[in-house]
């Protein structure tokens, strides 16, 4: 098959990336369907061929991702976000709206073959909602006019201007904010290497390789109190020390960019505009745990992030921060990025190893641990963008100093993504520990239109909720715990009295039947009933024998699957059974007692 | 017996000790506990996907999955506890949720896993009120349909075809709740139809396309024989309902093979069924075969057969006898050709030199070739020549599990880059028949070969100093002096070596064993060797003649040139099998006696035509290419025909009233295994063990001392090569097998094999 010559040579530069062929899979098959528009029959027989697959292989493969599709969209590929951020703020309307002015529904294309549609979970631009992607582009904090305007520019074959470099992460900083991480939002190139050093970039690694042993490393980390960003807040620096000193095989340094919780949108432009601190404190990883290869696992929606990372790496490696003999000390490092392709799942990290691998993205039996066993069967450090890119300033500043901003226990600052009914929405960089109360009243502006607080999901749409009762907790993972929640990813979600919870519910439900991997039967099985059963609830077949059955399907799955996903499901929905069970009894009367306003509206 | 390594630990309040790294799963079921599961399958990858094995773990948070727990010291499970019953009654609500619940029409109904576990661990009532999913049935290829809605996704199906076959024909697609097995064709399957997916399957979502919609598994009674291709012996137990043979499968695990069976034994019964099938005796009338009654006809073909020996003496008659019919019958055409006529003109299709290995091992014979189990256990294999995925499919499963699971090596040299050079360490790639040289260069011989091939040999030679236990495996490339080099070879490396020689057929290995060839009686014994024929003379109430006899090819030509004036043949077709023009060789013959199930290329040609059983349809036992003994046993019935051991048995009988030989007084074939036990050097094994299905093995001596040369002469020994959709003569008679596309162009009753 003859392909264009940049895809030729974009697939030979992937066949040769990785130690094993079929890693080359699934950025393969996304980068033939950017150009194609889909990924094509010849196309599937072409990648087998070159990877020495069978086209099973890469058809069950493809199955798998929800960005890859074997029939061709339109030229704008239109997808809008409905998920709990961005319902909130009027996904839904917008949606709607979307789908009367293009005149197609999900997954249709117009029938000139200019637009197509879908409706998408989570973006990743929780505040910047509602928000929707055409092809790779982000548009955010949408209205209808907005969203005209928009279509009107591409039908006219115009580029329209995208929202602001990240919506939300780039504004008046709050006086309680501490920016560390956060530290060069705003500022002008701070994704390029000479703004980033002129800022103090790269003497956390610096002082690793030269100044430190790799077991000083470890130990400024766990000094720091450093606990894992992704969401369940590992202590980093033990992590770490859990890989053998000595391994036959090479070790590996994984970052975990798959950001995909709903309510979560902080590595995004973490890596937009630091990507180069995230470099930095990768190759610090690597220096602790002597690992000399790492990999970013990036979602295949950020595309434009991956090319800014691509872009950073670039630069590192000219100017020696990779590569051989890392400034003068010896130390070798090589990174590269890796596209993801549409699968929440794949942010779970064993099912991130195996979809790494080039395969459908299930998650690994374990033991044995990444640390031992992991990518490529290799120790494998697998750390979230946000905690490797605490790293640099911890090496750089010392660890006492990060732990010292923080919570007992709960060192630093972490981003708070704080989405949903609030004045304004942003991404926060507080001290662990910050007032939960506070974020909402102060930080975020208070409620929007004055309404008052229901409920928070305190990091992301997996966390139980609290009620307007339970926010005068100290946002850090212990604290968060004792109030029988969880800190999670710093995804806040802050829902107004006007928010049908039971309408909640069903969204998120929604969320995980559409991303369970269909691995084990409670997850597969159960999120898939509960979706169903929730849908019927809310659209007016509500039973009074479904209210105890809800949290009894949930617990059923709590804790029996294979991973987190399935009580990830069932955490929320069990909060919400519980904690507003009157609104459950409210739609026995087969009608939903709550109209929500229509945000968009109001926005415009 | 315990070791000290083992690991003790309790479960339900009972001590049990277990060899390190077993699983909890297993240890339970060692103490009869039974752990419920659907996804745990052993010998497959670990899955704890169903979760129906969720069990109570002193100390651990959150129930774990007992099918991927290993046991460790002092652990204390509980598998009967109020939450475990709760997990598994949870997890069947989930998978019944979607499942159409239509077990009075489906196949499996009756032995379904999932019907079993709700019946035993399941709710009483069903709280599912949402619409259920919903998918068409699919009709992947003839033999294997797929009904998504009754499948729980527990993917023993996908991991059988990868891990155990090797053909990755079968994925998963889409995701979460939508998710659904797939084939490789997209809409159907491209693969060697194995069917290993459709007995894995717990449930009724993998049906046989041969089988479904036909019965109730309860009005059938359950048969379990030895499938009645190729030469491994694989136990296949035959479903049959009113003397028919509804489906073969082998879901009871019995068995060296046990899960594995190959399209043949899935799929390759129905020539039993065959419309074509032999029911009526037939004789020749004025140039036609024509319908006679047993007793006419047997009568006249002993008749005849008496005319002939008293007018052309007994070397005008000669024997070719089948490499499918039982030991017990190959034993008494044997007796009839050597003791009632007086002739060693006896033979059969030969397709492993078995003979050779035999002498060439001497003493050491016994020990020194491997059954199936220990091919399994071998830690290196060196194949040469064949190509077991098609020819040998067991061995080659066997092969592929003794790598998957004990990380053996396997070393091929072959002329063709077969498929299991994709599980290889080293592969040789040698000219179109020259494995012959590579043995005889591997032996130290100063033979010349290609410079490439020399070093890649050279190659696996030291590969192979360093194993500890190397299994040698070959084809019917290697005959004669090319065994004798091997077995020096053998003696060559370091290790332990041992052998095991591969034929075609269900008991080619059992007809050399039973003496039918032209130079060896029962047991490998030479004709030279007067107390062997003193032996069977007088077991068998004659005295035998030491007059070496003619091979199939000589009594062939022998036919044409006017010498042999009559041919008895069973079970085979020799006007196939050796390429003869029928219509100048055997129409000399004043006559020609066949016993078949189809009127084959050489039944066409005969005088008198017996319609015999097939092996599905008597008892009896036959000997696999590992010299492996068991039982077959009679599964379906087809009126008008009779087994080869009643024939020859009522045949000795008239013969015996014409002057020649005694009668047999065998009536059955037990007796007549009873018989061969006590006479046949190799054969005296446990009745016990095969009694109670176990195969037992041969263990032959070479009675010449390990100094004899059993050569054949060239060309007497080839293999027909025949494919995984392929049977000899039976093969084109194997309707289901012919239908798939795999099998390639459609052959009808004259094209096809050999055999």
């Amino acid at each position: 098959m003859n392909l264009p010559p940049q895809l030729e040579a974009k697939f030979q530069t992937l066949e040769n990336r990785y130690p094993v062929k079929r890693s080359a899979l699934i950025p393969m098959l996304l980068y033939a369907q950017d150009q194609l528009g889909y990924v094509s029959d010849d196309m599937i027989g072409e990648i087998a061929r070159r990877l020495g697959l069978n086209t099973l292989q890469v058809t069950e493969t493809m199955a798998y991702y929800s960005m890859l599709r074997r029939q061709r969209a339109g030229k704008y590929h239109v997808q809008v976000c409905t998920n709990v951020s961005c319902m909130l703020r009027g996904g839904n309307n917008l949606y709607e709206f979307v789908q009367k002015k293009l005149e197609i529904g999900h997954k249709q294309t117009t029938a000139d073959g200019v637009f197509s549609l879908e409706e998408v979970e989570c973006l990743g631009a929780c505040t910047g909602a509602p928000a929707m992607q055409v092809n790779y582009d982000f548009y955010e904090n949408l209205t209808t006019e907005r969203a005209t305007q928009i279509f009107e520019a591409l039908e006219a074959g115009r580029k329209p201007g995208t929202s602001a470099p990240i919506s939300g992460s780039v504004k008046p900083r709050h006086p309680a904010e501490v920016p560390v991480i956060s530290r060069l939002f705003g500022v002008k190139d701070s994704h390029k290497l000479d703004v980033y050093v002129a800022h103090d970039g790269y003497k956390g690694m610096e002082r690793a390789l030269k100044e430190l042993t790799p077991d000083q490393v470890i130990e400024e980390v766990k000094k720091s109190n450093l606990r894992g960003r992704g969401g369940a807040g590992f202590p980093t620096g033990m992590k770490w020390s859990f890989v053998p000193k000595e391994s036959a095989k090479p070790k590996y340094i994984l970052c975990n960019a798959d950001e995909s919780e709903p309510g979560t949108c902080k590595d995004r432009p973490l890596m937009e505009m630091m990507p180069h601190q995230l470099i930095e404190g990768i190759v610090i990883a690597g220096r602790a745990v002597g690992s000399h290869q790492g990999y970013i696992y990036i979602r295949g929606e950020y595309r434009y992030v991956l090319d800014i990372m691509d872009g950073a790496i670039a630069e590192a490696y000219k100017a020696g921060y990779l590569g051989r003999n890392i400034l003068g000390s010896g130390f070798d490092f090589d990174l590269v990025t890796h596209t993801g392709a549409g699968a929440y799942e794949c942010g779970e990290e064993s099912a991130l190893m195996e979809s790494l691998e080039g395969k459908r993205g299930y998650p690994r039996i374990r033991p044995p641990f990444p640390a031992v066993v992991g990518l490529y069967g290799s120790p494998t450090v697998i750390n979230n963008v946000e905690t490797l890119s605490s790293a640099p300033e911890i090496l750089r500043r010392g660890g006492e100093w990060y732990a010292g901003i923080g919570s007992p226990k709960n060192g630093g600052t972490r981003l708070f993504c704080i989405s949903g009914h609030v004045n304004k929405p942003g991404i926060y960089e507080l001290p662990m520990g910050f007032s939960l109360r506070q974020m909402i009243e102060d930080v975020a502006g208070g409620m929007l239109n004055g309404k008052k607080l229901k409920a928070v999901i305190p990091g992301g749409s997996s966390c139980p909720l609290l009620t307007a009762d339970e926010i005068d907790v100290a946002m850090d993972y212990d604290s968060v715990a004792k109030a029988g929640s969880m800190l999670g990813s710093g995804g806040l979600v802050v829902i107004d009295e006007d928010t049908c919870m039971v309408d909640l519910a069903r969204r998120i439900m929604h969320f995980y039947a559409h991303e369970s991997c269909g691995w084990c039967i409670p997850c597969r099985e159960g999120t898939g009933w509960l979706r169903k059963m929730l849908d019927r609830f809310h659209a007016g077949g509500a039973r009074a024998e479904d209210i105890p059955m809800v949290s009894e399907l949930a617990k059923n799955m709590l804790g029996k699957t294979f991973c987190p996903l399935g009580d990830a499901a069932a955490m929320p929905i069990i909060s919400i059974a519980k904690k507003w069970r009157h609104e459950f009894e409210q739609h026995l009367s087969g009608k939903c007692p709550y109209k929500p306003a229509d945000v968009l509206a109001a926005v415009r | 017996m315990a070791d000290s390594k083992d690991v003790t630990l309790k479960i339900d309040d009972r001590d049990v000790t277990v060899p390190p790294g077993t699983l909890v799963i297993e240890a339970a079921r060692r103490m009869g506990i039974e752990v419920p599961s659907f996804c745990y399958y052993p010998g497959l990858s670990l899955q704890a996907a169903c979760r129906m094995c969720l069990v109570e773990v002193e100390r651990a948070p959150k129930l774990q999955t007992a099918c991927t727990l290993v046991a460790m010291p002092g652990m204390v499970v509980r598998t009967n506890t109020e939450q475990v019953h709760q997990a598994r009654k949870a997890m069947l609500e989930f998978l019944l949720a979607n499942h159409p619940l239509d077990c009075p029409v489906c196949d499996k109904g009756g032995e379904c896993e999932l019907q079993d576990m709700a019946f035993t661990y399941g709710a009483d009532k069903s709280r599912f009120a949402e619409e259920k999913r919903h998918r068409p049935e699919r009709k992947w290829s003839e033999a294997v349909y797929y009904d998504a809605p009754r499948c729980i996704l527990c993917f023993r199906c996908v991991r059988v075809c990868d891990e155990g076959m090797d053909v990755k024909a079968l994925g998963v697609g889409q995701r979460g709740s939508q998710s659904v097995i797939i084939p490789n064709g997209e809409d159907h399957l491209d693969c060697e139809e194995c069917g290993m997916c459709i007995d894995i399957c717990p449930v009724g979502a993998l049906t046989s396309g041969t089988y479904r919609y036909k019965t109730r598994p309860w009005e059938m009674k359950y048969v379990s024989t030895v499938c009645a291709h190729c030469s491994n012996g694989c136990k296949t137990t035959l479903s049959v309902r009113n003397n028919e043979i509804l489906r073969a499968n082998n879901r009871d695990l019995s068995g060296f093979n046990k899960e594995f069976l190959c399209v043949k034994g899935r799929f390759g019964f129905d020539f039993t069924s065959h419309p074509e099938r032999l029911k009526l005796p037939l004789v020749r009338r004025n140039g036609h075969l024509e319908p006679a009654s047993w007793e006419d006809a047997i009568a006249e073909a002993s008749r005849r057969l008496a005319e002939v020996h008293k007018a052309s003496g007994a070397d005008s008659i000669g024997f070719i006898g089948s490499n499918r019919t039982t030991n017990e019958e190959n034993y008494l055409l044997g007796r009839i050709a050597r003791a009632s006529i007086g002739t060693n003109n006896l033979d059969h299709h030969r397709t492993a030199d078995y003979p050779s290995l035999i002498a060439a091992l001497g003493e050491k014979a016994a020990a020194a070739t491997v059954t199936m189990t220990q091919l399994y256990e071998a830690d290196a294999v060196l194949l040469i020549g064949d190509d077991p995925t098609q020819q040998n499919p067991l061995v080659a499963w066997q092969i592929r599990a003794a790598i998957r699971h004990r990380g053996s090596r396997l070393y091929v040299i072959n002329a063709k880059s077969i498929k299991l050079r994709r599980k290889a360490r080293e592969f040789v790639e040698v000219s179109q028949g020259g494995e012959a040289a590579a043995v005889s260069w591997l032996s130290g011989s100063d033979e010349t070969l290609d410079p490439g091939v020399a070093e890649s040999l050279s190659a696996l030679k030291s590969a192979l100093e360093k194993e500890n236990n190397v299994v040698v495996v070959f084809g019917a490339e290697l005959t004669g002096a090319a065994v004798r080099d091997l077995v020096k070879f053998g003696a060559s490396l370091p290790g332990q070596t041992r052998y095991m020689a591969l034929g075609d057929y269900a008991n080619s290995r059992g007809a050399s064993d039973m003496g039918l060839l032209p130079h060896l009686l029962p047991g490998y014994a030479p004709l030279a060797d007067v107390k062997a024929r003193e032996k069977f003379g007088k077991v068998w109430g004659a005295k035998l003649t030491n007059k070496p006899g003619l091979d199939a090819r000589g009594m062939l030509a022998a036919a044409t040139s006017g010498k042999l004036r009559a041919l008895y043949v069973v079970g085979a077709n020799p006007v196939k099998t050796f390429g003869v023009n029928a219509n100048e060789r055997l129409g000399k013959l004043d006559l020609l006696i066949v016993h078949d199930l189809f009127l084959t290329e050489t039944a066409k040609l005969a005088d008198i035509v017996l319609p015999a059983a097939a092996a599905y349809e008597k008892d009896g036992s036959v000997t696999n290419t590992a010299g492996e003994v068991q039982l077959v046993r009679k599964g379906g019935d087809v009126m008008g025909t009779r087994s080869d051991f009643d024939i020859l048995r009522i045949f000795s009988h008239q013969l015996a009233e014409h002057g020649l030989g005694q009668a047999i007084r065998l009536r059955t074939p037990e007796a007549a295994f009873d018989e061969i036990r006590q006479s046949v050097a190799g054969y005296d094994l446990s009745m016990a063990a095969l009694l109670l299905g176990e195969a037992e093995r041969t263990s032959p001596i070479s009675t010449a001392g390990g100094q004899a040369k059993f050569d054949a002469p060239v060309g007497a020994i080839f293999s027909a090569h025949d494919t995984l959709f392929a049977s000899g003569s039976l093969g084109r008679y194997c309707t289901t097998i012919l239908s798939l596309p795999e099998a390639g162009p459609k052959t009808t009753p004259e094209a096809g094999a050999h055999s």
